[in-house]
């Protein structure tokens, strides 16, 4: 074969190559495209939330420093819609601020009153909180909540919410959330005999009250950060 | 059209090839000692992208495969024949196209940018170009390969 021959042979195999690499590529980001909802970690905001989290100690359902001289107890349900939104707008200054300060540690406490697939979820995060993971799953799920007791919160979308936190071990995490009902109960139960009767519900503790004090549902970042500043 | 001595189109490759294996490397080591790869100018990204889904294939990090990726491309800037340029264009094309679609997942599905992540997609890139160069300036030039009887 001539050196002109090999030439135009190579040219041709380069081409061919080069069009079944855009093929391929073009075909892996519309079947991504279209594979949203659920069952992998492309839920909304997980990026987001991993970032805002990253660098705050976790202790199962407890996000700030262990040490903080107060702790803001949120009693809430995942299937809540209300929490979400506190979620969204009403604890990320706290977090940003006091929480990363070391001032305060949040406690996300399971209240279950919408329904069984609450409980579920509940035990999801407590399991998810047992690999340092458990406000990265409350915060991903409240973000991607979807109509209450509409069946969503299957095992699938479950794994999906874990994959999403950053849940390492899934295996593990299987295993425990079947394991970690009664502490569900426990917490709903201890909601109960605090007198909450919705969700969230905060509770208060610190150098500046006197044991457990309850503040009921604290409708803005102020109110909260008023209570905070009273318990300090 | 003028190009680039192959000598140093070869040259260029070994040490892109080189610092990509240095990177694929860091990447795959990081992950297997259980933590995300350092973000140098700090915040999550690295390590949001590292505990995603897309980070595995098969079970395998995708930072393996780029080692063996950089390791042909290696092999290739120290071999002058049709074959050694035409696979380093196909390998760097395969690392380049696939590296485009890690980007898209990052910026549009993870939501997180790892600086590892986009130092390898330059290197791949930068290599494509240069085997790209090399097999249009250079293929056929030579007889290396046996010719068919």
């Amino acid at each position: 074969m001539s050196e002109e021959d090999r030439r135009k042979k190579l040219m041709q195999l380069a081409a061919g190559a080069v069009f079944l690499a855009i093929a391929v590529v073009v075909a892996l980001i519309v079947a991504n495209a279209s594979s949203d909802g659920g069952g992998d970690t492309n839920l909304e905001g997980a990026g987001e939330i991993s970032q805002s989290l990253q660098g705050i100690p976790q202790k199962i359902l407890v996000l700030g420093d262990t040490d903080a001289p107060v702790e803001l107890i949120e009693f809430g349900d995942l299937q809540c819609p209300v929490c979400a939104g506190y979620a969204k707008e009403i604890l990320p200054p706290i977090i940003e601020g006091d929480v990363k300060a070391g001032r305060v540690k949040i406690a996300f406490r399971n209240f279950t009153i919408i329904g069984p697939e609450s409980a579920d979820a509940g035990s999801a995060a407590l399991a998810a909180g047992n690999q340092g993971r458990g406000w990265n799953f409350v915060e991903l799920f409240y973000r991607n909540q979807g109509g209450e007791n509409s069946g969503y919160a299957d095992d699938a979308f479950l794994e999906a919410v874990a994959k999403g936190a950053g849940v390492r071990d899934l295996v593990k995490w299987n295993q425990e959330r079947s394991q970690l009902g009664g502490e569900v109960a426990n917490t709903t139960a201890e909601a109960q005999d605090l007198g909450f009767e919705g969700t969230p519900s905060f509770a208060i503790k610190g150098p500046g009250t006197d044991g457990l004090e309850v503040l009921g549902t604290p409708e803005s970042t102020g109110a909260l950060e008023d209570a905070i500043e009273e318990a300090s | 059209m003028s190009f680039p001595s192959e000598g140093n189109l070869q040259r260029a490759i070994a040490f892109f090839a080189a610092l990509g294996v240095g990177v694929a490397a860091y990447i795959a080591i990081a992950e297997a000692g259980g933590d995300a790869p350092a973000c140098l100018a700090g915040g999550g990204g690295c390590e949001t992208v590292a505990k995603s889904s897309y980070s595995h294939v098969a079970g395998i990090n995708i930072a393996v495969f780029g080692i063996v990726a950089y390791v042909l491309l290696l092999a290739t800037a120290f071999l002058a024949n049709d074959l050694a340029r035409f696979g380093g264009f196909a390998v760097a094309l395969g690392g380049f196209g696939y590296s485009v679609f890690l980007t898209y997942i990052e910026v549009f599905k993870i939501e997180a940018i790892c600086q590892w992540c986009v130092a390898s997609a330059v290197l791949m890139t930068t290599l494509f170009f240069l085997n790209a160069v090399r097999l249009i300036g250079y293929g056929g030039a030579d007889a290396a390969l046996p010719e068919r009887a």
